[in-house]
């Protein structure tokens, strides 16, 4: 499952072309609201307890080593089926999230908001 | 992974009940499909991908007491074994797995409300699903003037912490999470609903005040245990203190740590400095194993305390240090740590003082990107940089999937932790470990305000490596059994490893798992509760173990 998600992930760099993913208002505020419920705490751009980025951001920072932000909001290259996946998967020390925590409507308007950026 | 049956059902017994629990829930809230029930495995299991791994067949999401009470009667007149879970989080113990493969998971995350805080009385009522960034959230959108204890992962849930053993980081006795509850709420294996505590009485309003009621105190039979699923659950919650401050004690001799923890623990269960007691050696930290002295020092085994002392005083620096955490008025915080350095000055000669902080509460915006927050209960999630990607070094590639943790419990005494220090240092030697990571200079946690808790070590795990998985099991395992037969069982663990450590409480032929065993009969005769939680097995499952 590693190497799929690597493989997925790689995609969305060759996806970066045409416009932006079609999302409404709605789901882009209950993304953003849920984004910020859920993935915020390890995922922030700005660094938390003594200086350190959170565990999201650290690691993300170590694997792109500048290539591509460490912060998820900032990306311009996610694709909504890659973030569905990694929220469904989980990746390395991230694990998966149940139904019950995020609904397939809510994880789909998670996905939009992380793609808001992405040129399609 | 393949979908299992619970065990001895059959695939149109399983399709019935799985329509009841539809009927009791709603459909939408009822998992049977492999792609849902993936989200039900142990993301840290050391099992992941073994033949043995935990499995669920099928999991239910009720919304109130009385749909889980409908569960449970369905999953008796079935009897199909049921594993509840709280938000799921307990990673390194379990997540959302249950402890018997085929088990319907029991997911309670629906269930999250706050139902209630007092901030005179100082107390919460809270379920299952919620977590402690929930609880936290509403405590501060109502501006009410207490604090939670929080473990380090702010996305667990009280209920499930406290029912685990957990513990926290703020005030003794908050850290400890099941001494600090008070009450609670729960389905019992028949499908009846029984409050504990003062809940018993219709007419008492102190529920959440007063643990005992009358009789026998039966709240222990739910926290690492399986007599019933846990529906709602009180807890003691600390005012809000008006200032915080800590200082560092530093002793000269590697020797002094014994009576360095004896003045630290009179300081905290006098309640001076009830703050969570951070110790540690100026002797050891990073990279400390690799030094050219350090190898002489170890070239012919564990050194002596003389040797140990003689190396200290090499070095020229403090041998052990503990950071000390007050909470209270200013004037009260400032005279707790006045008298604490005149008590330590007048005991051990050569103490000094550092690293003085004093701070009102709460801590501002610009605090809380600094300070560690769980000292000062606020939730988050800092802890997993432990299986964050490191910037460099050979797990950078490869990182963990996650790890699990042994935690031993150790007295509060110096000779105690030399002795367990050594123990860890013996199990990794004798496992060939390299670099052995246990040394003279190990300090212990201070979770807990009577034991100090031990660690040996984290057990990273991959999920996509069965076979490191495997030598994993193999050295956690070793952890359990050798640990226990040097004196220092575990204080919790995963459900892997729970026969295992149940097994070293053995005292008079195992009469505390006998009686745990007796009760489970009589209270679960069909034995649908978590079956195997914590060693405890119903007989037609214990007979078949035989």
């Amino acid at each position: 499952m590693k190497t799929f998600i690597a493989i997925l992930g790689a995609t969305t760099v060759l996806g970066v072309v045409g416009s932006a993913f079609a999302a409404d208002a709605g789901q882009l505020a209950m993304g953003k609201e849920r984004f910020d419920y859920w993935c915020d705490t390890c995922h922030a751009g700005d660094p938390r307890e003594a200086g350190r980025f959170l565990p999201g951001t650290a690691s993300l920072n170590a694997k792109y080593n500048g290539s591509r932000p460490g912060a998820l909001v900032d990306r311009t290259d996610l694709l909504p089926p890659y973030v569905e996946l990694v929220i469904r998967k989980g990746m390395e020390g991230m694990p998966f999230f149940r139904k019950t925590e995020i609904s397939d409507t809510e994880m789909k308007a998670i996905a939009a908001y992380l793609s808001r950026n992405t040129k399609q | 992974m393949p979908i299992k049956l619970p065990p001895g059902i059959s695939a149109a017994t399983f399709a019935e009940a799985v329509k009841e629990f539809q009927g009791a829930v709603g459909a939408d809230w009822v998992f049977t499909s492999e792609e849902d029930l993936d989200t039900y495995r142990d993301a840290y299991s050391i099992s992941w991908g073994h033949d043995d791994e935990y499995l669920a067949s099928a999991a239910v999401a009720p919304d109130t007491v009385e749909q889980v009470q409908a569960v449970v009667r369905i999953a008796n007149k079935y009897k199909i074994p049921v594993y509840a879970i709280s938000t799921g989080k307990n990673l390194t113990y379990g997540g959302s797995a249950p402890t018997y493969s085929g088990s319907v998971v029991v997911d309670l995350k629906r269930m999250k409300r706050v139902l209630k805080v007092d901030d005179k009385r100082n107390f919460a009522l809270v379920e299952p699903g919620c977590s402690y960034y929930d609880l936290y959230q509403h405590i501060k959108d109502r501006g009410l003037k207490v604090w939670i204890d929080c473990p380090d992962p702010g996305w667990g849930s009280p209920i499930g912490n406290a029912l685990d053993h957990g513990i926290g980081y703020t005030a003794s006795p908050y850290r400890d999470h099941w001494g600090a509850h008070c009450g609670m709420e729960v389905v019992l294996p028949n499908g009846e609903i029984m409050r504990t505590g003062m809940g018993a009485s219709p007419t008492s309003d102190t529920w959440q005040d007063y643990k005992y009621a009358v009789g026998p105190h039966v709240d222990g039979l739910f926290a690492q245990g399986n007599f019933g699923i846990v529906t709602k659950m009180g807890f003691w919650l600390f005012p809000q203190p008006e200032s915080w401050m800590t200082g560092t004690v530093h002793v000269p001799k590697y020797s002094d740590y014994s009576a360095l923890v004896d003045h630290c623990n009179y300081l905290e269960d006098a309640h001076l400095a009830t703050g969570q007691t951070g110790y540690g050696s100026n002797l050891g930290g990073q990279g400390v194993t690799a030094a050219p002295e350090y190898r002489a020092l170890m070239a012919n085994g564990w050194p002596t305390i003389e040797q140990l002392d003689a190396y200290a005083a090499q070095r020229k620096v403090p041998a052990w240090r503990a950071k000390l955490q007050f909470y209270g008025p200013e004037k009260a915080v400032r005279a707790s740590w006045a008298y604490a350095q005149r008590r330590i000055s007048a005991a051990i000669p050569g103490a000094t003082f550092t690293d003085i902080e004093f701070s009102t509460l709460p801590l501002s915006p610009a605090q809380e990107k600094t300070h560690h927050l769980v000292n000062f209960g606020i939730p988050n999630m800092a802890i997993f940089q432990i299986v964050a990607r490191p910037a460099a070094g050979p797990n950078n590639a490869n990182p963990y999937d996650g790890h699990t943790d042994f935690f031993a419990v150790v007295s509060r005494s110096g000779s105690e932790v030399f002795r367990a220090m050594k123990a860890v240092y013996d199990i990794q030697k004798e496992l060939k470990i390299d670099p052995i990571t246990a040394t003279p200079f190990s300090s212990p946690v201070t979770w807990h305000h009577k034991v100090f808790f031990m660690g040996a070590g984290g057990v990273g795990n991959q999920r996509g490596d069965a076979e490191h998985n495997r030598r994993m099991r193999a050295l956690y395992a070793a952890y359990i059994e050798k640990m226990a037969a040097a004196g220092f069982p575990a204080y919790r663990t995963n459900p892997g490893a729970q026969d295992l450590l149940v097994k070293q409480f053995s005292f008079n032929d195992h009469a505390l798992l006998r009686f745990q065993e007796a009760l489970k009969d009589a209270v679960d005769p069909n034995g649908i509760i978590s079956p195997g939680r914590y060693g405890i097995w119903p007989k037609h499952l214990r007979q078949k173990k035989a």
